[in-house]
């Protein structure tokens, strides 16, 4: 299997040289085109360093064969990745004046990642046969064009209205068990069948046509669906339920078939915004926000009639209750579920989908601890943060003092920690503490973090780490991949047993931490 | 036993342990009861001092200096230690003591009550060196908190515990002790306002073999009732003033364990007839029931429940009751065992159910009758004839009742030893009745206008226990009254003389060979002078409390008389005398267990020496009472270093006015 994936390795290595020519000279073409005080700059670098230096650091690891090729992947594909990524969420951020050369650029870049992928796919049919390998070249794919519907659709959502939920809503097609030849058949078949339901968000095709000159975008979306399908289809559903939050959901029981469901996609539920302006391409969170900016526009968009709320058209067919299913596949909220509970609102699956499938980038200023996904959690919890007071003898704090003693009441010889003043409170999160309330808690955390170093100290096995780069080193990415801390959510395709398991998994996890840093 | 002392004095020391042993002088020490007695042994030899050692078991400690020494003598056996007469205890002195003792300490019960200078460090201390230390108060020391309360927990022994008043003292202190002492049976939290349901729920969680309980004035509800109703060894509770109990809590207790024997509701304002019923069907042995003030009339229901417990109750309180004669005779009826009732401020008590209850309940040792005010005579010829056995009885404000009343009490009463007859109109006659009563230690005759020195030698003549005299506004004693109680009742130790203005230094005279004196008020006195209280200070050395409000005549000198002889002396009111900066310097330089000073309206004065007076008092002032002017006239220093060493100061604001 060794050799296989060797040789598999050496199959491999043209088209993601290829790719990573394309990116540094997409690379280069960013920074050229894009003015330098532009805030996500800077971002941007560092991340590029970090490539730079995670290729130093892999070097120095001892070389086993395997290791050595996912070394090299990983290496490859990170610094390319790394690169693509960041320009899209650099186009994320740069929606309030966007730039079109930007985007033909991106369009251009994800024109070639296509081909590659392409490439892959036509080596798999070649090859045929050795289910080891055909799993792994599939993942890479799978991988690939997962990184492609992110790009296009962070992309496009800097210039697309509301077409999405059509187009995301598109039922999955039955097509189990032809894993074999799947992505070219299955792309064709599928891409038919949503070009139908396609057909009302003909406003998406034009835009998409006025700005790429013919039919690439088709062929984009044809190719985004295609892996859609893909990856909704080639995987077993699972039943691991993730902690329901509160969705709102519980207790309602619809029968099933009494309401549509709908399914956004996870770009779409992560866009920033969900009105966007036609002319301007600007985006909003509010509709009434939109038209207050279309005002700007002239007059046409002033009138009474333009400001108004768009009335409900819908309500002549007032029996249809919506439902939406969240897009990760084994969750309890994907409609694929056994037990599917959908979700209320489009609110409900952004925080679902938030809080149960995407890592948690906001940290809480106060305590450094806790950390969210939904930006309103972290507010609520801040608000609170601090005022844990009632601490048991063996460091736990609660919120509220009965939690305390009934806590209290249940463990024998556990005491409640007398509250100190409210200035030495405040102290205390600056200095250690001395007195029995935080040396528990003080410990406790301490014992955490050591033990979480050591673990990853042991399992990587390296011993010279350069300090000077301590907070990029090795052993601070892997903590952030392998040592539990992080919760990340794997995605959709579980790939966490095959050998290129931090291809999905530690590349996307770990940008926002390293940023953190 | 003086007189022992002076003949043992001349002899070698070794003659007496050649005769007497040890063992032999502790078993003659047993014998003597007296603290003065006591106190004449000690000073015989080192040999009667080392076997007094040996033989104490309490130890009071009345002055902080002495502490140390004391505690180095007395260590080895000591069972009580009361700290109460110290607030100036600091941690640091009360590590130091224990540490004298050097880990030998058997202590088993220690009483810091009032003693309000001891924290936290002080008590970690105390649980630290007395390993068996099984009762501790710390009433009434405001400034105790959790932290000292989880200090304490670590007397893990710790069977009693009294926190009445620590204001400071949360759940959180609660469950620290609640956790540390799990075999506390008596706690009394009374006052403690900080403690909620939560605690008394983890209380009633952690300390199984509670049997004692006291929650009087806590905040708390229903659901601690509740709680504390899963305590199945509780035999005593007192919830004084516990207004959001209602009859829902006292329902928890009807749950059959059938353990209580003393309940108090009293003030409980939403309790009812119904609640209290619940929990005497509860609790059939209940012996004591306190329900004063709850709810204005006795029901019916509540009255025939009470049957249930006809052979157990012994006390019942019903203070502030509509209480008719038909309910008192189905109490006389239902409840032939009882020996204390509590009728203060009930309306509608009258001679005829006095006389059914008498009848019904002969075994009555203590009456109350305050405010009764329909009672007559009659009603005390009841009592007189049929409870033979009445100990106390209180007729505060009976004002038909008359010298004829009180001849059947002193016929018939023998051992009475406490009665209150404050404002009642009675005259000599009835002191002559009364003094048949030679067990009488408590004599209230306050506002008896009438009672002149002729009544007071009839009492002197007989009641040789007398402990407790009021004598406020008796305006007929003279000073040859005095001269008579002063012989005849020289365990005399409370003596209330206010406004008897006919006193003169010559009665303090007399007054002066009361030894045992420790309160005396004297406000109003016009007649007396510094001399009659020289003659006081020198003669009665155990005073603690004295009051000389407006006592005209009494300057500097007896001040300075008080600042040398009294050293005991704790409270002190001054306030209208025409003391100057002198003697006031003199006496609160000196004295150094002062802990309340009233100086209001000392107008001889001057402002600058008030506050050097003030400054130069190097005892634990615990109140101090000033006239309001000065607020802005003493420095911010003094008054904020007075708040900073927790004295409290009451500013007044009369306006100086001569007359009384």
């Amino acid at each position: 299997m060794f050799k296989a994936s060797a040789k598999m390795d050496f199959k491999l290595r043209r088209p993601l040289e290829a790719s990573s020519n394309a990116s540094s000279s997409m690379m280069s073409e960013i920074s050229r085109n894009l003015k330098p005080g532009l805030p996500f700059i800077p971002c941007d670098s560092t991340n590029i360093c970090y490539g730079a230096r995670q290729e130093q650091s892999f070097s120095e690891f001892p070389p086993p064969q395997v290791t050595q090729c996912h070394g090299l992947y990983a290496r490859e594909q990170k610094t390319e990745t790394k690169n693509q990524l960041e320009p899209s969420s650099a186009v994320n951020d740069l929606v309030m004046d966007w730039n079109p050369r930007l985007m033909l650029s991106n369009l251009s870049f994800l024109e070639q990642k296509i081909h590659q992928v392409q490439d892959i796919v036509r080596s798999i049919i070649s090859q045929e046969g050795r289910a080891n390998e055909l799993a792994a070249q599939q993942q890479l794919v799978t991988a690939d064009l997962t990184y492609i519907i992110i790009q296009l659709i962070s992309t496009a959502g800097t210039l697309l209205p509301n077409i999405k939920n059509a187009l995301l809503s598109a039922t999955p097609v039955a097509q189990t068990g032809v894993v074999a030849n799947l992505p070219v058949n299955a792309s064709q078949k599928h891409h038919e069948v949503l070009s139908v339901e396609l057909a009302k968000a003909s406003e998406y095709d034009e835009l998409i046509k006025d700005l790429n000159s013919g039919g690439e975008g088709d062929e984009l979306i044809k190719c985004l669906n295609n892996s859609v399908a893909e990856v909704s289809e080639s995987i077993p559903i699972e039943d691991h339920d993730i902690k329901d939050y509160d969705d709102g959901m519980d207790g309602e029981n619809l029968p099933p078939g009494s309401y549509e469901v709908l399914q956004l996609e996870k770009e779409e539920i992560l866009a920033p915004h969900t009105h966007f302006c036609l002319i301007c391409g600007k985006g909003f969170k509010r509709d009434a926000n939109l038209r207050m900016h279309m005002r700007g526009h002239g007059d046409e968009y002033k009138t009474a009639a333009a400001l108004a709320k768009p009335s409900k058209v819908a309500s002549s067919e007032p029996a249809i209750i919506r439902r939406y299913s969240c897009p990760f596949v084994g969750c309890k909220r994907n409609k694929e579920h056994k037990k599917f509970q959908p979700l209320k609102t489009i609110l409900c699956v952004k925080n679902h989908y938030k809080r149960s499938h995407c890592d948690k980038s906001y940290t809480c200023s106060r305590c450094k601890t806790k950390k969210f996904s939904v930006i309103a959690d972290l507010k609520t919890h801040e608000k609170h943060c601090g005022r844990d007071k009632w601490i048991c003898s063996c460091g736990t704090t609660f919120s509220r003092k009965d939690k305390l003693f009934g806590h209290v009441a249940l463990f024998q010889g556990h005491t409640p920690a007398i509250p100190m003043d409210d200035a030495k409170v405040s102290g205390m999160s600056d200095h250690v503490q001395v007195g029995e309330t935080t040396n528990g808690m003080v410990a406790n955390m301490g014992y955490n973090f050591s033990g979480n170093a050591s673990d990853d100290a042991q399992s990587l096995d390296i011993k010279d780490v350069d300090d000077g780069q301590g907070y990029f080193s090795p052993m601070n990415f892997d903590a952030c991949n392998f040592g539990g801390l992080d919760e990340f959510p794997r995605s959709a395709y579980d790939v966490s047993e095959s050998p290129f398991s931090f291809l999905s998994t530690g590349t996307c996890s770990f940008i926002p931490r390293n940023g953190e840093n | 036993m003086k007189r022992a002392h002076q003949q043992h004095r001349h002899q070698p020391f070794d003659s007496i342990l050649a005769a007497l042993s040890v063992d032999l002088l502790i078993q003659i020490l047993e014998r003597v009861d007296d603290p003065r007695d006591r106190k004449a042994w000690r000073l015989v030899c080192r040999d009667f001092l080392r076997a007094e050692a040996l033989h104490r078991r309490a130890l009071r400690v009345l002055r902080l200096e002495a502490l140390p020494g004391l505690l180095r003598r007395y260590a080895a056996c000591l069972d009580l230690l009361d700290l109460s007469a110290c607030p100036g205890l600091g941690d640091h002195a009360l590590a130091t003591a224990l540490f004298a003792g050097a880990g030998s300490w058997l202590l088993k019960s220690v009483s810091l009550s009032r003693a309000s200078g001891v924290g936290w460090r002080g008590l970690a201390a105390l649980a630290a060196a007395c390993p068996r230390l099984e009762s501790v108060d710390l009433s009434h020391c405001v400034g105790v908190g959790d932290r000292e309360a989880a200090a304490l927990a670590a007397a893990e022994g710790l069977r009693m515990l009294r926190l009445d008043k620590c204001l400071r003292v949360t759940d959180v202190g609660l469950a620290k002790l609640a956790v540390g002492c799990p075999a506390l049976e008596n706690l009394s939290i009374k006052w403690c306002l900080e403690i909620s349901d939560i605690g008394i729920e983890l209380l009633a969680k952690k300390c199984r073999d509670l049997r004692v309980l006291d929650i009087s004035y806590l905040k708390i509800t229903n659901s601690s009732v509740k709680s504390i109703s899963s305590l199945g060894k509780l035999e005593v509770l007192s919830m004084v003033g516990c207004s959001n109990i209602d009859d829902e809590g006292l329902q928890f207790l009807d749950n059959g364990s059938n353990s209580l024997r003393s309940i108090d509701v009293s003030r409980c304002d939403n309790v009812t007839a119904s609640g209290l019923t619940s929990v005497i069907e509860g609790h059939i042995c209940l012996q004591k029931l306190n329900v004063g003030d709850c709810f204005p009339e006795l029901a019916p229901l509540f009255l025939s429940k009470l049957n249930g417990l006809k052979d157990s109750l012994t006390v019942l309180i019903l203070d502030g009751f509509q209480v008719s004669a038909s309910s008192l005779k189905i109490i006389g009826v239902n409840c032939k065992n009882l020996s204390e009732i509590g009728l203060s401020k009930c309306k509608w008590v009258t001679d005829e159910g006095i006389s059914e209850l008498a009848a019904g309940c002969v075994n009555l040792m203590s009456i109350d009758l305050t405010c009764c005010r329909m009672l007559t005579d009659k009603a005390l010829m009841a009592i007189g004839e049929q409870n033979k056995k009445l100990v106390c009885l209180r007729l505060e404000s009976c004002s038909l009742i008359t010298d004829k009343g009180l001849e059947h009490i002193g016929t018939g009463c023998p051992n009475l030893e406490e009665i209150d007859l404050t404002d009642c109109p009675i005259t000599d006659t009835a002191m002559k009745y009364l003094s048949r009563c030679w067990e009488l230690m408590i004599l209230k005759l306050g506002l008896c206008d009438k009672i002149s020195s002729e009544g007071l030698v009839h009492i002197a003549s007989n009641c040789q226990n007398l402990r407790e005299l009021d004598l406020y506004r008796c305006i007929e004693v003279t000073d040859d009254g005095l001269a008579a109680i002063a012989t005849g009742c020289s365990k005399l130790q409370k003596l209330n003389l206010c406004y008897c203005i006919q006193i003169t230094d010559r009665g303090m005279k007399h007054l002066s060979c009361l030894e045992d004196l420790r309160d005396l008020e004297l406000r109003g006195l016009h007649h007396v002078t510094s001399l009659g209280v020289t003659s006081i200070a020198i003669g009665c050395r155990r005073l603690t409390e004295l009051d000389l409000k407006r006592c005209n005549l009494v300057d500097n000198v007896g001040l300075c008389a008080l600042a040398q002889y009294t050293g005991n002396l704790r409270q002190i009111n001054i306030s209208y005398c025409p003391v100057s900066s002198m003697g006031l310097c003199k006496l609160l330089g000196t004295l150094k267990c002062l802990q309340d000073v009233k100086l209001v309206h000392l107008t001889h004065v001057p402002v600058e020496h008030l506050e050097l007076a003030l400054r130069a008092y190097g005892g634990q002032l615990k109140k101090l009472k000033l006239f309001i002017g000065l607020r802005d006239l003493l420095s911010p220093w003094l008054i904020q270093m007075l708040h900073a060493r927790r004295c409290r100061i009451r500013w007044v604001d009369k306006p100086l006015v001569f007359s009384p």
